[in-house]
Formats: C-alpha cells, sequence, structure tokens
C-alpha cells in the first residue's frame, strides 16, 4: 500500500429481500410500448382500443410500428400493409409525425432527469436509469423504479413498461417480460439464477453471429455461459466477449452512457422507386441526400473529409469511399462526387436505394491552409440559406433541381438522441 | 541461362529490385524481377510501372540469357539457404530451378519480353551531386509530401533545378518544407521544375548512403533518373502544377524567436501528451521573455510548459498542430532556431540561422 492512503472501506449495502433497502447498483430501464402508435392514439381518441399501424406517410406501405390491437391479430413491425390487412381488415393506418415523437420522446427524457441526472437515452422510446446515487434521496430501488413509470405516465400520457435490476442487461430483459404497462424487478442477488435457463439470444446485444458462436461451443442459455472460460469469447470478440460472458451471468458491467459522442459519420440514404434506370431520378436523389449531409455537417458545425456514396441494385450494393480534395460542408461538392461516382461506377443497373455519408468528420476549419481558400462564396451562400431554412423549414430554398425530389416523409433513426448532433429528424 | 554465384552476392540486388515491387499487382508480371545475363553481367530489374530499378553484377560467368519470377518468392528462397552456399540458378524457358546444396527449387517464369521495362530515353539534363549531400536534401524535405492527396502534384517531391542550386520542396498544403544544395549546372538554361512521386522519393533515399559516392541525376520532360555505380533508378514524373511556394515563402512575420532547438523539442514533445489525438493542437503564447506552450484533450485534462526567451513585443497566442513543428524542428539539426511568427492566420517559420537554406513553414490552427 502506498503510505499516506488509506483504502476507505466498501460502501455496505444492506441487502433487503423485500426489497426495502438499498442496492450495490439498481439500473431501471424505461421501454415506451407500441410508442408511435400509442401516441396517434392519445391524439386521435376515436383511435383507442382499435388497431392502429404506423406507416412512413400515406404512401408508405410497409409498417413501422403498430397498436397492441393490432398486434392481437398478428400485425407486424415490417409488414406490409397489404398482408396486415388481411389479418386485421379494419386496420387503422396512421401516417408516421417523427416531429411530434421526437418532441414527447424529449419531453420524457427531460422529466427522468428529475429522477437522476443519470439517463441514457437508448433509443427514441427507450431509456437506462441509473439509480444507484439517488436511493437516499428518493428511497428504495422498488419505489424510484414505479415513481419512474408514474412520471413517464404524467409526462406523456402514455404507458410505458419498466425493467428494474442490477444491470442494464437483465433490467432490459425485466422489462421484456412484462408488456404492455408493465413493471418487474429482478433484484441483483437473484439476476443469475433468473437467467439461468433463458437463452443467450433473448438478451439485448447478442445477435445471431455471437449465439451461433455460443451454441457452437454448447452455450445456448445463460446458465451454461460459466463453463465456457472467458478468454474463449475475449479471443473472439474481444472487450465485447467480456461484456457477454458477464451479461449472461446478471452481472453486465456496462455503465449508463449519458454523453452523447460526437458522430465518427453523417449520412442520409432514401429508397428510390423499385427499379430505378433514369439517371435524371437517381440524380435528383442523390442530389437531395447531399444537400440534407451539408445543412447539417453545418449546423453541427463540422467537414467530411472523406465520403462514401452507394447505390443499390438487386445484387447489392455498389459504393465508393471518395477522400476528399479539402474538407467540406458543401451539397454543392458532394453532389459533385455521387456525378462523378455514377459516370465511373453505376452501369444502369435498375436501382432501389441511394445512400450519401460524409465520414471522418471534423470541425471546420481548425488546421489553415498554405494555399488559397477559395470557396468562401459558397460559404456565405451556404449560410443564408441556412438561415432561411432554419425559419421556413426544411429545403424551403434549395436548388432548382431538388424541386423534384422525393416527397417520402423524413423518418426517426435509430440513434436519434433529444439533444446535439443526433437530435433531427432524418 | 544459367550461372552460379554465392548467396550473400545474390542477395543484396534481389533485395534492392524487390524493395519497389508492390505487394499486390494488377499485373502478375510486375510482381517478378527480370533477370538478364548478358556480356558476363548479371542484370536485375524490378518495376511497378512507375518507378523501375535496375542493378547489376559484374563478371558473372555462365550461359547468357532472360527470364523474369516472382521476386519476392526468389529473395525468400536466397534468404532461407545457409550462408556462403554456392547457389545454381537455371531455366529451361517456362521454368526457374535453383539449386543450393541438397535443396531444390523450381518456379513459373515468365518470358522476358512480357517485362514491362522503361524504353532507354534521351535526358536533356545531366547534374552529379553527392549521394549524402542529396540524401539529406531528400530527408529534410520529404516529411512533408502529402500522402494520398486528390491534389496529385502534392504527393510528390518539387526538385528545381537552375542557377547552380538544386531545391526541394514538398507540401501537404498545411506545412511546407524547402532545402538546396549547390551544385554544377551543366548549361545556364531556364529552371526546370520536375514533381517526383512520393514512392520514388522514399525508395531512392533507400538507396542512397551517407559515403562521398556519386549520383548522377538526369531530367527530362516525363522521366527522372538517379544512376550511381550499383543501380539505376528511374521514376515517371507527376505531370501537374506544383503550388507558388516561393510566393508563401516571402510573408511579413514580424516576431523573431530564438530558441534552443532541442529545449523547445522537448517541451512540445511533453506539452502533446495531452493534446487532442486527432487534431495535435498545443497554443504557442508568447509574452514578456515567456513563451508558454498549453495543449488540451476532449477529457479536460491539460499541459502547460514554460520556456525562457527574449522577447518584448505584444501578447500572442497561436495553435498550430504540434507533429507539424515536432518533425519540422527534428530535422533541422543545429543547436539554435529562430521561429518567426505573425499572428494566428499566418504560417510560422522554423529556420537554422546558420543554415538558412532550409526553411519550414507551418500554417496555425483554430483552437
Amino acid at each position: 500500500m502506498i503510505a499516506g492512503h488509506e483504502f476507505s472501506p466498501p460502501r455496505v449495502m444492506k441487502r433487503d429481500k423485500k426489497s426495502g433497502g438499498w442496492w450495490q447498483r439498481a439500473i431501471v430501464l424505461v421501454d415506451m410500448n407500441a410508442f408511435f402508435a400509442s401516441i396517434e392514439q392519445l391524439k386521435n381518441p376515436e383511435w383507442r382500443g382499435r388497431p392502429v399501424a404506423i406507416t412512413n406517410g400515406r404512401v408508405g406501405t410497409t409498417i413501422i410500428t403498430c397498436s397492441y390491437e393490432a398486434r392481437a391479430y398478428g400485425v407486424r413491425t415490417g409488414m406490409r400493409l397489404r398482408v396486415a390487412r388481411e389479418h386485421c381488415p379494419e386496420l387503422i393506418q396512421a401516417p408516421s409525425r417523427p416531429e411530434i415523437y421526437a418532441r414527447i420522446s424529449s419531453r420524457i427524457m427531460r422529466s427522468l432527469e428529475e429522477i437522476t441526472p443519470e439517463v441514457e437515452v437508448f433509443s427514441v422510446d427507450e431509456a437506462f436509469l441509473d439509480i444507484t446515487s439517488v436511493q437516499r434521496l428518493h428511497g428504495s430501488p422498488v419505489e424510484i423504479a414505479r415513481r419512474v413509470k408514474r412520471q413517464v405516465l404524467a409526462a406523456s400520457g402514455i404507458p410505458c413498461s419498466v425493467g428494474l435490476s442490477g444491470d442494464k442487461t437483465t433490467a432490459k430483459y425485466a422489462a421484456k417480460l412484462n408488456k404492455p404497462d408493465g413493471f418487474t424487478v429482478i433484484p441483483p442477488w437473484v439476476a443469475k439464477e433468473r437467467l439461468e435457463e433463458v437463452p443467450v439470444t433473448e438478451l439485448c446485444g447478442i445477435n445471431r453471429g455471437v449465439g451461433d458462436f455460443l451454441a457452437a461451443h454448447g452455450v445456448t442459455r445463460c446458465g451454461q455461459m460459466g463453463r465456457l472460460p472467458v478468454s474463449v469469447l475475449a479471443a473472439r470478440f474481444g472487450n465485447l466477449g467480456r461484456r457477454i460472458w458477464l451479461m449472461c451471468q446478471g452481472e453486465d458491467p456496462e455503465p449508463i452512457i449519458t454523453r452523447v459522442s460526437p458522430p465518427k459519420t453523417i449520412g442520409h440514404g432514401k429508397v428510390v422507386p423499385p427499379g430505378t434506370t433514369d439517371r435524371q431520378t437517381i440524380e435528383t436523389f442523390l442530389h437531395h441526400m447531399s444537400e440534407k449531409v451539408a445543412a447539417r455537417l453545418r449546423r453541427h458545425r463540422m467537414e467530411g473529409h472523406r465520403l462514401f456514396i452507394g447505390v443499390r441494385s438487386d445484387q447489392g450494393w455498389i459504393g465508393t469511399k471518395q477522400r476528399l480534395e479539402r474538407p467540406t460542408d458543401d451539397g454543392q461538392v458532394l453532389f459533385y462526387w455521387c456525378r462523378h461516382f455514377l459516370d465511373r461506377q453505376w452501369r444502369g443497373e435498375p436501382l432501389h436505394q441511394v445512400q450519401v455519408t460524409a465520414l471522418s468528420l471534423a470541425p471546420v476549419g481548425m488546421q489553415q491552409s498554405l494555399f488559397d481558400l477559395s470557396g468562401t462564396r459558397r460559404m456565405a451562400l451556404n449560410s443564408v440559406q441556412d438561415q432561411i431554412n432554419g425559419r421556413y423549414g426544411e429545403f424551403a430554398i434549395a436548388p432548382a433541381t431538388l424541386l423534384k425530389r422525393s416527397q417520402m416523409p423524413n423518418v426517426i433513426a435509430p440513434s436519434w438522441k433529444p439533444e446535439g448532433v443526433r437530435e433531427t429528424v432524418l | 541461362m544459367e550461372f552460379t554465384l554465392e548467396r550473400e552476392k545474390l542477395l543484396i540486388p534481389l533485395l534492392l529490385v524487390n524493395s519497389v515491387i508492390e505487394k499486390r499487382q494488377t499485373l502478375p508480371i510486375l510482381a517478378n524481377v527480370l533477370l538478364r545475363l548478358k556480356n558476363k553481367k548479371l542484370i536485375f530489374t524490378g518495376t511497378d510501372l512507375e518507378v523501375e530499378v535496375t542493378t547489376s553484377i559484374q563478371a558473372v560467368s555462365g550461359k547468357e540469357g532472360d527470364i523474369t519470377v516472382t521476386g519476392r518468392k526468389m529473395l525468400d528462397i536466397c534468404k532461407a539457404v545457409n550462408e556462403q552456399t554456392e547457389i545454381k540458378v537455371f531455366s529451361d524457358g517456362s521454368k526457374l530451378n535453383i539449386r543450393a546444396g541438397r535443396s531444390r527449387f523450381t518456379l513459373q517464369a515468365m518470358p522476358a519480353e512480357e517485362y514491362p521495362t522503361l524504353e532507354t530515353m534521351d535526358w536533356e539534363e545531366r547534374i552529379t551531386v553527392n549521394q549524402a549531400e542529396l540524401k539529406t536534401l531528400l530527408d529534410k524535405t520529404s516529411f512533408s509530401m502529402a500522402n494520398q492527396d486528390v491534389r496529385y502534384y502534392l504527393n510528390g517531391l518539387l526538385l528545381e533545378l537552375g542557377d547552380g542550386i538544386l531545391r526541394a520542396v514538398a507540401t501537404d498544403g498545411h506545412r511546407l518544407a524547402k532545402s538546396e544544395i549547390k551544385v554544377k549546372t551543366g548549361k545556364e538554361s531556364e529552371i526546370r521544375q520536375v514533381i517526383i512521386p512520393r514512392k520514388a522519393i522514399m525508395e531512392i533515399s533507400r538507396f542512397l548512403n551517407e559515403e562521398k559516392e556519386k549520383v548522377v541525376l538526369e531530367f527530362n520532360q516525363n522521366h527522372f533518373c538517379a544512376r550511381s555505380g550499383e543501380w539505376v533508378f528511374t521514376s515517371k514524373l507527376i505531370d501537374g502544377r506544383f503550388p507558388d511556394y516561393a510566393a508563401v515563402l516571402r510573408p511579413k512575420l514580424s516576431l523573431e524567436i530564438d530558441l534552443q532547438r532541442e529545449e523547445i523539442l522537448e517541451t512540445l514533445a511533453r506539452t502533446a501528451i495531452l493534446t487532442n489525438e486527432k487534431f495535435r493542437g498545443v497554443r504557442l503564447s508568447l509574452s514578456e521573455n515567456r513563451l508558454t506552450i498549453t495543449a488540451n484533450n476532449p477529457e479536460q485534462e491539460e499541459a502547460s510548459d514554460e520556456l525562457e526567451i527574449s522577447y518584448s513585443g505584444d501578447e500572442v497566442e497561436i495553435g498550430f498542430n504540434v507533429n507539424y513543428l515536432m518533425e519540422a524542428l527534428r530535422s533541422l539539426k543545429g543547436e539554435q532556431i529562430l521561429l518567426k511568427m505573425q499572428d494566428a492566420n499566418s504560417s510560422c517559420m522554423l529556420l537554422d540561422p546558420n543554415q538558412p537554406n532550409t526553411q519550414y513553414l507551418v500554417m496555425p490552427m483554430r483552437l
């Protein structure tokens, strides 16, 4: 031991089986039930208790999510509307309104921060709370978890499912057990036991690839994990492997991540009418994506040093990574490279998707350049355009060719966050 | 073709030519080395279509002929056999056989006629310099070349010849290095500028030794060639317009500070530990007789260090990429250096006051 230092004894937490005492670690997972559909039912009272399916605008044919009433008929996310109607003829189609969902989600997240600042926005309708350090303030974990549930209802008018345990993975598993409007507690000292018979692939973060690897090593249920040396997982998956090993034993060490890390890439993609071969149409889509990417780069004062451009045909993605002469936040430059890409790599294959992503992002103009720094006119123009669009809405002013752009509505990205670079509704 | 040589004699030329052969090739034959035995001279050639190296061994007896074979495999075989072994090499057209002691190897061969060699060409200019001098010139500048920049003409080194001076300039757009040596130019013609590709520069500086041996440099419109007693190194030139380096080298820099090179280098190295790993920014702050260097990173960690200097002007604060400063300082060899600055939007210049022909420019960062 180093002289002059003393180790403070570990905090003693009372283990109370009636859940009245303090826990070593307490994590809550809040999962909004059928979030988008619940909001639509809230806003349209006549839809309450009836099967509602959200689609991407009126034109969308794929179900983004649906109410529990619809699920009872066998309607599922990802189903075509036509198929869903076969299961449930009275299904109500509700065009998605992502701006409203994002606003309500932000409100919920803010209200959760009244309980603890340690809130991790996991997706638009899910959040983790680390309530370990607020037990003295708000009471036992079970009491706090109940308060979380009440608070969400008060902030949004929508029920949610809550899972409470001593780690993220078990909390998330718990929330899933009882839906909708559920409340499930798995105290940390029984987590390992409760997970024993659970198939490993039921846990969040264990995908089929990892699952197949584990199955090949004789592990299909969490309880079998202890027999497998942690080094086997570490050798194959690195730190993630070590985490998975612990996760299955109810000891997921992952902390709550409150800081939104700066994005590594900013990109936009869209589905084009299936089988498009018209160059003009493809160009309009790519131009549209370029301008969206550029506007978002500028909003966050970032520049891309590299660019990914891709189009998807039946054979898969045709794409290129382009290193840019200078880092840019200008849609015209991005679109220039899109056309260059089409010239070089597109052989007229029928396409159904396009993607433009700025890579290797860095804050604008840190390193100054020895030779010319032209393009100041473009910078001024972009800045004015941003101000106009900021006031009157996206693409209130835009290059004329974008008059023919896709009118498919924006959607919420899986990585949406209530603030920072990811707060946008795409 | 047939010859027998000691392992050690065969290794050196194979190492030389293999250094230009790319690990992955578009044409299979580019993985090969060309072997030619003619008039008792065994000639080795390697190429990547941009750079070609030829080297030879004299007084080799055997049967004349030529063939090409995978360079890497032939080198690995020669490395792997016992030291001082006599290696016998012979070909029957489609195969190349190697015998060393009891080891036997048969390699696939391709005909020499298919090997893409550069034509013999007419050179318009020829100068002779010391190998050591040329090596120093390249080492002082080449680190500032761009790497895979879309401005392809920056991915190389500018050599400028005229008025009895051979000048090398390299820049990646953020910093610039310039150095020069005196040479005897043949004809007093106009100034010639060539841009030599990055790879050629990196390779040739490995070929050059520190001795007083001479190397002949030859130029024409499209090619550059360096020729020593042992090897001939030919490279295509980059066809492009190098930026006007002379214009940026004449900035108005009114703040001048004398510094001990080792001292400032060590201070920067210490501070650099806590810079942002990606942008590597440090702040140089000038105040009364003091230079303060500070850095911080996204984890909110901070470093600060001070140097006593002789300075009495306004207080100035300028940000730089610490790597650019350190690379320039490392390649200046003298004890003293002169740092010239102006403001946060102008480049700074680093040079050794005793050797003012080598200059480094670094543009600031906005921090």
